[in-house]
Formats: C-alpha cells, sequence, structure tokens
C-alpha cells in the first residue's frame, strides 16, 4: 500500500497524519519550551497521568467502533473508588467488577433492547451513578486494600507499574479489536448493523459486549487510579467521560462507528497526556486547561471526515 | 423420472433441467390479512437458471424469501435435495447451500474482500481468526469466478459490479449449490452486466442452481433457461425461455397484452404553444449548448446512450447543476406572459417546473414520512413559511385514489411501498402542487409492468390537461411508445429530431451511435 492510498483511505484504523502526528508535535514542541520535560522523572509522571485514561478510552473506542458512545464511564471511575473503600477489602475487586458489569449491561440493554440513543442512555447512567457513588462515600477518604496500593507501586527492569498497566491493556484490546471474532464483527456491526446481521452476526449481543467492556475499562481505571493516591475520591471521574471521547477522536476513531484502532487511541489519549503535563509544567491555571480540553473535543471531532466509511 | 417426463409435455414442472434441488410443493404465506403467496408449487434442478418474475407484489420476493430464510412458510413444503427441511434463519440457509445476492448488497465497507466473504463464520485457530486460512479460501472462491478483486482490498474500494461478484464469491466459498440474485442489474452499468452474464454462465456449467428474481425481460431472455411467473401470489406458468417471447411473457405477467401499456397519443397540432424555451443552454458538464423548445400538450424525450448528456440537460433546466451558459423561459397558461427562469431548483419549483430525479429515494421522496406528508409537501411549493400551511387532507386523498397508490393507507411511510408506488407518489406531490411543466429522468426506473402503464396513463393526461412533460429514458422502447417527439442526445449535443409516432428503435440508435446522417432540423 502507498503513502498516498494510506493518506487516503488507511483501512479501518483511521490511523492518518494528523492522528499520529499530534502527539510527535507535542513531544519535539514541549522537549524545547516545557522546563523540566525532557526528564525520566516527568515521563513516569505522564506515564502515570495518562495510564487511567487510556484504560478509559481503550473501553471507549471498543463502543465507539460499534457505533455507540458511552458517557457514563467516568462515573464507573468515580463508583469503583466509592466502593473499594466502603466494602469488605478482599470483595473490594470483585465488588467493583460487578458494578461494572451491571452498569454495562444496563446501558448496553437500554441501547440495544429498548433503542434508548446512546448518548441519552450513558448520560442518564452517567448521571444516576454520580449520585450513587456519593451516596456511598459522601466525603473522599477511605483505605485503599493494600494488595491494590502494592499492584501500582512496583517497579519492574526500571520501568513503573503504570507502564506495565498500559501495556496490558493495549495488548488485550489489540488482540480482542484485530484478532478475535468478536473484534472482527464490531468493525461490522459500526459499519452497518442491519447488513452485519444478515450476514449472522448477533448485533444486540455484540453491542451489549462492547457496553461491558467499557464499564471494566472504567472499574480499572478506578482501581488504578485510587490505589495511585492511597485514598478514594466519589468523584474522581467526572472528566474521564469526555476526555476519553476527547483522546479516541484525536486518535481517529470515528464516532460515527466502523472506523478506529488502538494504536490511535494510545496516539490520542499520548497527545491529550502531554497537553495536560505540558500546560502543568509550564503553569496554566486547571480551569483553562479544562476549557482547552472542550475546545479539543470540537476541533477533534471536526476534522474528521464527515463521510461515512471508506472516503 | 418417467412421471416427470409425461408431465413435461403440459405441466410446469417440465421447465427444470438437470437433478431436482429444490421444490416448493405447494407453499403460502400471509402478512396479516394479504396473502403474499398461495399453494405456490415449483422446483428448480441442478445447472440451470431460473428466472422468477412477475409484477412488484407479485409474490417473486416473499417466495426466495422463504428460501433465504428470511421468512417461513405457513403452508406447503420445502424440499431440498428431495428432503423437506425449515429454513429458520439466513444462517441455516447458509448452512443449507443457499446464498442470496439481496439487491441492496450487504458488504460491510471498512472489511476486507476476504473478511466479508468469511463474516459470520470465520475461521479459529487457537480461539482467534486464522487470518491466512480465512484469505487462502477467498483467494480460491475469487480465483472460480477468474475475478482478479484481491481479497485484501476493502469493500468500500470496490464498484458496485465488484461487490456483487464478491457476493458470489462468498457464496462459492460456502459451497453454496443454489444462488438468488435478486434484481442484480439494478445497479450495474453495461459492461458489468456483461461480466455479470458470464458469471451466471460459470455458475451453471458449475452445476449450481441460480433464482434470477427480475423484471427486466430482456435479461430474462438472455440469461434465463426456464422462467415461472407469479401473479398476485399464484404461481401463473413455467417455460423454458425458448418457447416464449416477450409479448407472451408480458402478458403472462400483467394479463394484458403489450400494446395497452402506453396510452393512445394524440397527433400534435402542426402550431404548438412553447412552454419552455430553451435556448444555447450549456450544461456545465459538457461543451456543447442545446437550443429546444417543450409545447403544450406533449412528452418529449430526450434519448441516447447512457452518460451522453440527457441527464446534465434536464438538471441544468432543473437548476440542479446550473449551467454555464444559456437561457430558460416559461411561457404563462397567458399568451405574451413570459418568464425568465433563473438557474436554481428554488426558482424553477416556484415558477411551475417540477423535477423528478433518477434517484427518487435519495433526491426525492422523504422514506419515513408518510405518503400524505411526501404529498402536502407539493402543496407547499408557493407558500410563505411563516403562513400556517394550507394542505387539503382532501384533495390529497382523491389525489391518490385517482392514482392508483396501492398502500395501506396514506399514513403508510412512503419507504414502504414498492417503487412503482413511490414513482406515483413523487409525481403525485408535483400535481398536488399545480405545476405544468414536469422534467422526469426514468420515470419508470425500478417500476414493474402494471404500474408502468399507469404512470405513461398519468403522463399522458397531464400533458393532454395542457401541461408539458420532458423525460430522458435508458430505454428505448419507453421513448419510443410515450414520447411525442424524441431528441436524441450524443456527447452533449442534440443530433437528430424524431416524431415519436414514426420513428423507430434503429433510427434513433443509429442517431444516439453516430450521430445522426438522417437527422432533421432541430426544433
Amino acid at each position: 500500500m502507498s503513502i498516498r492510498q494510506m493518506i487516503r483511505f488507511p483501512g479501518r484504523s483511521g490511523l492518518g497524519l494528523v492522528a499520529l502526528g499530534i502527539p510527535v508535535v507535542m513531544f519535539v514542541f514541549l522537549g524545547f519550551t516545557a522546563p523540566n520535560f525532557a526528564t525520566v522523572q516527568n515521563y513516569a509522571n505522564v506515564n502515570a497521568q495518562i495510564a487511567a485514561l487510556l484504560l478509559v478510552a481503550l473501553g471507549q473506542m471498543i463502543v465507539a467502533v460499534s457505533g455507540g458512545i458511552d458517557l457514563s464511564v467516568g462515573s464507573v471511575l468515580s463508583l469503583t473508588s466509592a466502593i473499594i473503600v466502603s466494602v469488605d477489602p478482599a470483595l473490594a475487586v470483585p465488588a467493583a467488577l460487578m458494578a461494572g458489569l451491571c452498569v454495562g449491561l444496563v446501558n448496553g440493554i437500554g441501547v440495544t433492547v429498548f433503542a434508548v440513543h446512546p448518548l441519552i442512555m450513558t448520560l442518564a447512567s452517567m448521571t444516576f451513578l454520580q449520585g450513587l457513588a456519593l451516596l456511598i462515600l459522601p466525603v473522599p477518604g477511605g483505605d485503599v486494600p493494600d494488595y491494590l496500593e502494592a499492584l501500582v507501586r512496583f517497579t519492574f527492569l526500571g520501568l513503573p507499574a503504570a507502564f506495565y498497566w498500559c501495556v496490558l491493556a493495549v495488548v488485550a484490546t489489540w488482540v480482542l479489536t484485530s484478532r478475535t471474532r468478536f473484534g472482527l464483527r464490531i468493525f461490522a456491526v459500526g459499519a452497518n448493523d442491519l447488513n452485519a446481521a444478515r450476514n449472522g452476526v448477533n448485533v444486540t449481543m455484540q453491542r451489549i459486549t462492547c457496553y461491558v467492556l467499557c464499564s471494566f475499562g472504567g472499574v480499572l481505571a478506578g482501581l488504578f487510579l485510587s490505589a495511585r493516591v492511597a485514598s478514594a475520591e466519589p468523584t474522581m471521574g467526572v472528566q474521564y467521560g469526555l476526555e476519553s471521547v476527547t483522546a479516541i477522536a484525536l486518535g481517529g476513531v470515528l464516532l460515527a462507528g466502523g472506523i478506529g484502532s488502538v494504536p490511535g487511541v494510545i496516539a490520542g489519549t499520548v497527545a491529550l497526556g502531554l497537553m495536560t503535563n505540558g500546560m502543568n509544567l509550564i503553569g496554566v491555571s486547571p480551569f483553562i486547561r479544562a476549557a482547552a480540553t472542550g475546545l479539543l473535543l470540537l476541533s477533534a471531532v471536526s476534522l474528521q471526515p464527515r463521510k461515512t466509511i471508506g472516503a | 423420472m418417467s412421471k416427470d417426463t409425461e408431465q413435461a409435455v403440459s405441466g410446469p414442472e417440465k421447465a427444470s433441467p438437470g437433478r431436482t434441488l429444490v421444490e416448493f410443493a405447494g407453499i403460502s404465506k400471509r402478512f396479516g390479512s394479504t396473502a403474499a403467496l398461495t399453494e405456490v408449487s415449483l422446483r428448480g434442478g441442478h445447472g440451470s437458471v431460473h428466472a422468477v418474475t412477475g409484477e412488484n407484489g407479485a409474490g417473486k420476493s416473499t417466495l426466495m424469501n422463504l428460501l433465504a430464510g428470511v421468512h417461513r412458510p405457513d403452508g406447503g413444503t420445502l424440499r431440498l435435495r428431495g428432503d423437506a427441511v425449515t429454513l429458520g434463519s439466513p444462517q441455516d440457509a447458509r448452512r443449507h447451500g443457499i446464498s442470496t445476492i439481496f439487491q441492496e448488497l450487504t458488504l460491510l465497507p471498512n472489511l476486507t474482500v476476504a473478511e466479508n466473504m468469511f463474516l459470520g463464520r470465520e475461521p479459529l485457530r487457537f480461539g482467534l481468526i486464522d487470518r491466512r486460512a480465512m484469505r487462502r479460501a477467498a483467494q480460491a472462491a475469487l480465483d472460480r469466478l477468474d475475478s482478479r478483486i484481491s481479497p485484501d482490498t476493502y469493500c468500500a474500494d470496490l464498484s458496485v459490479g465488484e461487490q456483487q461478484m464478491v457476493e458470489i464469491a462468498k457464496g462459492i466459498a460456502a459451497e453454496a449449490e443454489i444462488f438468488i440474485l435478486d434484481e442484480p442489474t439494478a445497479a450495474l452499468n453495461a459492461p458489468e452486466v456483461e461480466k455479470l452474464a458470464r458469471l451466471i454462465a460459470q455458475l451453471r456449467a458449475q452445476g449450481k442452481l441460480i433464482f434470477y428474481i427480475s423484471h427486466r425481460l430482456d435479461e430474462i431472455f438472455r440469461f434465463c433457461d426456464v422462467v415461472s411467473v407469479l401473479k398476485d401470489g399464484k404461481h401463473v406458468a413455467t417455460h423454458p425461455t425458448q418457447e416464449l417471447d416477450h409479448e407472451r411473457l408480458v402478458a403472462l405477467m400483467v394479463g394484458r397484452e403489450i400494446g395497452t401499456l402506453y396510452p393512445e397519443r394524440r397527433p400534435q397540432p402542426t402550431k404548438r404553444q412553447p412552454r419552455l424555451v430553451v435556448e444555447a443552454l450549456a450544461p456545465s458538464a459538457f461543451g456543447c449548448a442545446v437550443s429546444f423548445r417543450l409545447s403544450v400538450g406533449e412528452i418529449l424525450g430526450l434519448a441516447g446512450l447512457e452518460g451522453q448528456g440527457q441527464r446534465a440537460i434536464i438538471r441544468a433546466l432543473a437548476g440542479i447543476e446550473p449551467p454555464s451558459a444559456g437561457t430558460v423561459s416559461k411561457a404563462g397558461r397567458k399568451s405574451g406572459d413570459v418568464e425568465h427562469l433563473p438557474a436554481s431548483i428554488v426558482a424553477t419549483a416556484r415558477a411551475g417546473v417540477g423535477f423528478i430525479p433518477e434517484d427518487r429515494k435519495i433526491e426525492g421522496l422523504y422514506l419515513p414520512l408518510s405518503i400524505r406528508q411526501n404529498v402536502a409537501l407539493g402543496m407547499l411549493r408557493d407558500q410563505s413559511i411563516w403562513q400556517r400551511a394550507r394542505i387539503s387532507g382532501n384533495a390529497i386523498e382523491q389525489l391518490l385514489a385517482k392514482m392508483r397508490v396501492v398502500s395501506a393507507g396514506s399514513g403508510q411511510a412512503v419507504g414502504a411501498l414498492s417503487g412503482g408506488n413511490q414513482q406515483k407518489v413523487m409525481i403525485g406531490r408535483w400535481l398536488a402542487s399545480g405545476v405544468d411543466v414536469l422534467l422526469i429522468e426514468e420515470p419508470t426506473r425500478g417500476v414493474d409492468v402494471g404500474a408502468k402503464a399507469e404512470i405513461y396513463g398519468l403522463l399522458r393526461e397531464f400533458a393532454d390537461a395542457g401541461g408539458a412533460v420532458l423525460i430522458t429514458s435508458s430505454e428505448l422502447t419507453e421513448v419510443l411508445g410515450l414520447c411525442d417527439r424524441i431528441l436524441a442526445v450524443r456527447g452533449g449535443a442534440l443530433v437528430a429530431e424524431f416524431t415519436g409516432t414514426e420513428a423507430t428503435e434503429e433510427q434513433v440508435m443509429h442517431a444516439a451511435l453516430t450521430g445522426g446522417i438522417e437527422q432533421e432540423a432541430v426544433a
């Protein structure tokens, strides 16, 4: 495949010069302008900062490729944080996973069986779950189980735990989306659900599974983040719903469905992470950072090809 | 076998060459209160191309959907290779060796050819997709069709004809013995049709049974060995195509002779009153400027090979693709009342010129809206958007009844109607709006024979009542049968003019091909 073709139609990966170029440009730019950017310590920081977003964004990508969107995933992150300090430490992880499963099932069934628009469905569950998290844990605090803290604190071969979390999530999602039946079929469903069904794909099951996996991404991010700060916070995930959408849009995932890739999600997440990191280093107010994320989401989505797949 | 041979003399069973592969025995199917199929019995054998034809709504699609596993019959038995089977789903049908190529192709644009061919039954190795095996099997299937399409191409990059080829290869890869082709040429251009013809011949040579659903008579005679005709859900007859000709087949389909397909033309007055005067109109896609008049009471046809500029001319006139030069003026009902038409679709519609596009589903109708709403749009033509809409429900109902639109009621979504009824709704919208000129691209594309006759009748009635109609059509018989005057188009220029009643197919074709040696003065 020639470079020309790659730019015109990069398969169904959505990878183009823009998606891959933004993080590279940012990296070079920050290397020259931001103080203390090019240090090992800062790289580790960036890695830790984007790990949670990456976990959420990978799940968001699966939903987006199937033609949906999950705004509730940030609230799942918050709920996870609230749950793990409120139950018996031995049950923390299973309880959080169970909650994630329930949320995913409800979102998925709402979108498929009851044909609620994904935006409305997950906006509703986002609001509901945020309330639930605050009910369970009205004030930040609590004791995160020690084994969870150990899982995010270790270093191995000189690399921090966050790195391994990322690698595992990336490899698992890549195998799932590129090498399994499930993965191929979500692309089919996202492109045209009717035709996917005509070819023997169970569209309903496929979609529900996508939402469940996305919720699991939120749960993992919640576990990781709570363990890292060694404390729970019921509003920890507030910005993750939109940030994950921004990250995948930057990474060339078509929000209309059918196009997207794991490398793209990495690129988008890194780009967003670098922006945050750079603003921190330069000393920009966090409020401006929030405003910038909004603008970035708008421009990332606007830059996407409006025409559907193949154009 | 001897019993079969006996029946062969007169019975419909005779027609299938080769061993029987599929047998419909007394199949019935109802949808709600309507009987879609009533005790249909027919069979198809190995190595034959079996046309299933009839008007829209005759039940041919329903019959094939039963075989494709989309619907289940309410009565009767479906036998495959002699055994009674129940096909519960499309997958079930596929497992029984039945491959359906729907009119709307089912390939996914973001999947490769190989992925598309194996979607739903991807080969696995250690729980993961075995891409190499999938690719190899896809290549083998494509090779058997002598196709040069690469299994790694994304289907978004394929033409419609190539996609159809992939659909057929998909059936080959699934070891299908029975192929159902539903109106396969609807979206193909001429070279692609040639290719399809070769593909069908290949499948037949490999001993496959092909059910060919179509109401295009030429194709039935060209491609098919046997033709079964359905009418109103009943099996009318099955004959080898050699024993039939166009007229007899049409007579079987509609129960009337082809002569009555076109309404009678009244002799045109020698001094014609012009309605549209087109002067030096140059469609931007073609360099040539064309000048002609469209007169009151006439149906004028633009004929020629496809892509020669008929479409560009009519679209420039309608204001959809504004021309690079030229003027169009329209004479009102009162003499001397002449209006210059600016090149914009809004202006032409305001001035009482209705345009009916070739692809009514995309450019014309609002498919999810009701028939009533689609027609009512026409009534809003010259109303200000701030006014309360004045829509007369009675007028719409009368119009629909007059046009004989067959539907479950005027509240039904237009998308659920047959092609012929959709076209009537399209025409109805402009009639409701009171236009006096209609510009129509391919007036009967995707319309069955019965509805065709009714649409021709409507257009003639419109012209007789003082309207004027300009059509483009790739069906020469239609132009010859319907139009009062015919303009042959070649390379964007008008090369010849004919009188509808006198022109012959040869003359018009000759002009369209060579530029018209026997050219008469172009008006």
